[in-house]
């Protein structure tokens, strides 16, 4: 790794308990939090405004289950990568609405935190280290593009 | 989380009764998804309170405190995110095991110790899961935290098997023995837990290390529902 710029993360999360905890883990782990949405639009527009590298996106927002639709467009118009983060991992569309991948809820500290180091680095190399690790499972177009092979999503 | 509806026998989708079966199966099953997911977010709110607390507490024994009971709160999470995989009756104990030796040996951050997994396939009820969960936890997070001095490599051997009756899981380690710490209120939730689950706990000093093994009964009787 060559380029020291930190990651720039939007975190889309309505529960602000969850959202401020997260927000520590991110910065831990190195990262720059630029941003924190609790509803589908409130999202969008802060990741097209921001353009954050990876936008954190749960599926039960203020407004409803907007987070699938919100992701999409996150991932399709404003060009961030996104991870759910959600309770609901079955509940996920078969192409993950474009995201790279989903940490199941309740996740641990320490999923997130190695969840965190391993996307770092596919971004950053446009290719995984390895496969992901426990906890973390990728979109089988993010296996493919990343190389991380297939995790069982659940 | 298991849709209910997809259990259902083939019937005619022409028949009444049929169709309000088919209905209150899927409203059964919407509801349970609803309370599955509820759980899960609290959880995840409990752990998030401690996280954060912790983060604002200074004293190193406070901290120590707060991270341990974080450490137990996330074994009974780990239990939720599990649950209704498959049957939601049923709690699949190896997958369980794996999952959390993994993120218990992440957070030790100890690459001196080894840790092997040996594990049958093997099911107890989803009744019995978190007391399960618990009573793991706190045998394996010993192990990792007590048996083995820093700068004192070694090996933790994790297995479980399959009786037919029992589901028996074991945990060995070739560290420091019985002589090591042994924290009180630990010890409390595998004696009281083992005592709820009428399973069998079995302490021995392995020369080098410890070896423990608890033997849990895969039906709970009418004792517990």
């Amino acid at each position: 790794m060559t380029d020291t710029a930190p990651l720039q993360v939007l975190i889309v999360e309505d529960e602000a308990l969850l959202a401020e905890e997260l927000d520590c883990l991110v910065r831990d782990a190195g990262l720059r939090d630029i941003g924190r949405a609790m509803s589908a639009a409130e999202a969008v527009e802060l990741a097209c405004t921001l353009t954050p590298d990876l936008a954190l996106v749960d599926v039960h927002l203020k407004d409803g289950p907007t987070g699938v639709e919100a992701a999409r467009l996150i991932a399709e118009d404003c060009g961030a990568v996104v991870l759910f983060m959600t309770a609901n991992v079955r509940r996920l569309p078969e192409d993950f609405a474009g995201a790279c991948g989903v940490i199941g809820k309740p996740y641990s500290e320490q999923a997130v935190r190695t969840a965190l180091r391993y996307l770092e680095t596919c971004l950053r190399d446009g290719r995984a280290p390895g496969p992901p690790p426990l906890g973390l499972s990728l979109s089988p177009r993010f296996a493919v593009l990343w190389g991380g092979g297939l995790a069982a999503a659940g | 989380m298991t849709d209910l509806t997809d259990a259902r026998p083939a019937v005619g989708p022409t028949d009444p009764g049929a169709r309000a079966l088919e209905a209150a199966l899927a409203e059964k099953s919407a509801l349970l998804h609803e309370v599955d997911h509820r759980v899960k977010n609290n959880l995840q709110l409990i752990a998030s309170l401690i996280l954060l607390q912790c983060r604002r507490t200074s004293d190193e024994a406070a901290q120590a405190a707060l991270k341990r009971v974080l450490e137990r709160v996330n074994a009974v999470a780990t239990v939720h995110r599990r649950l209704f995989q498959g049957d939601p009756l049923q709690f699949d104990v190896a997958d369980f095991v794996r999952d959390l030796t993994g993120d218990l040996a992440a957070a030790a951050g100890r690459d001196d110790l080894e840790i092997v997994l040996d594990l049958d396939h093997a099911s107890i009820p989803a009744s019995s899961a978190a007391a399960f969960a618990l009573v793991f936890n706190e045998l394996l997070g010993n192990a990792l935290r007590h048996a083995f001095p820093m700068g004192r490599a070694g090996r933790i051997a994790v297995s479980l098997a399959d009786t037919g009756s029992a589901c028996v899981l074991t945990i060995a380690d070739d560290g420091v023995g019985m002589a090591g710490h042994t924290p009180a209120f630990g010890s409390m939730i595998v004696k009281l837990l083992c005592q709820q689950l009428r399973a069998e706990l079995q302490v021995t000093d392995a020369q080098p290390g410890a070896r423990v093994t608890v033997t849990v009964p895969m039906t709970m009787g009418d004792k517990h529902s």
